[in-house]
């Protein structure tokens, strides 16, 4: 069943804007016009992935920056290794790499955004 | 990750960056996509997309200037070849790009 979630006008082509729907943690993005609903958090270290950038269709993760289709939720590449003489922990260990994100369906209909939460 | 997925990512990514330096991938797609595939997995292996045709030092500085694409750190010599150094990139108005030669930087301007 489809929720209301937003209004177009609130999210700008090339905008993302997170919500709270249904006790999901989501992101709304707008790739030139058509909007896309992922999860929030990368899967590598919770990152809140609205605070990222949005390249078209890839949404590049702020902390580690590993990269996503919004289209499909699908990993693109892992998070970037660490530099030389960092003391914190490698981020592109295997054991620390990301996941897809969970996408769910969206339609715009008369100026609001719908998402279909099941 | 799907290597599939990530060319097409890589392709989207540095298309508008080359374009804004007066070139383009190269129209020969077979080429392209060999590229493509091997920088994919060099990002895979040290999740940094190198060139695939220059060696990297122990300088991560050095190596910097060989992270695709390299154009800007290397423009008098690849303007000079019309080409960049693996030859992804060729200058826009390149159509056959077979006719263009890998030309060492020592030699450019001699």
């Amino acid at each position: 069943m489809f929720i209301k979630a937003a209004e177009e006008k609130e999210i700008a082509p090339g905008g993302m804007k997170a919500f709270v729907l249904d006790g999901h943690e989501l992101v709304l993005c707008n790739y030139g016009g058509t909007f896309y609903a992922v999860e929030r958090a990368c899967g590598h270290a919770k990152a809140r992935l609205e605070r990222g950038a949005l390249t078209g269709w890839i949404l590049t993760c702020p902390l580690h920056y590993a990269q996503f289709d919004i289209r499909t939720g699908e990993a693109l590449s892992g998070p970037a290794p660490k530099a030389p003489d960092n003391k914190h922990p490698n981020p592109s260990d295997p054991a620390l790499s990301t996941k897809g994100l969970k996408t769910w369906p969206v339609k715009a209909e008369g100026g609001f955004i719908y998402i279909d939460l099941q | 990750m799907n290597r599939q997925a990530r060319k097409a990512a890589l392709r989207f990514l540095f298309t508008p960056i080359v374009d804004r330096l007066g070139y383009k991938f190269t129209p020969v797609e077979e080429d392209a996509d060999f590229l493509l595939e091997q920088e994919a997995e060099l990002e895979a292996q040290t999740g940094i997309p190198y060139c695939p045709c220059q060696a990297r030092t122990k300088d991560r500085a050095e190596n910097m200037k060989i992270v695709c694409p390299c154009i800007p750190f290397h423009r008098a010599h690849y303007d000079a070849m019309r080409r960049c150094w693996c030859g992804l990139f060729v200058h826009k108005d390149v159509t056959d790009p077979d006719k263009l030669k890998q030309i060492p930087e020592s030699k450019i301007g001699k």
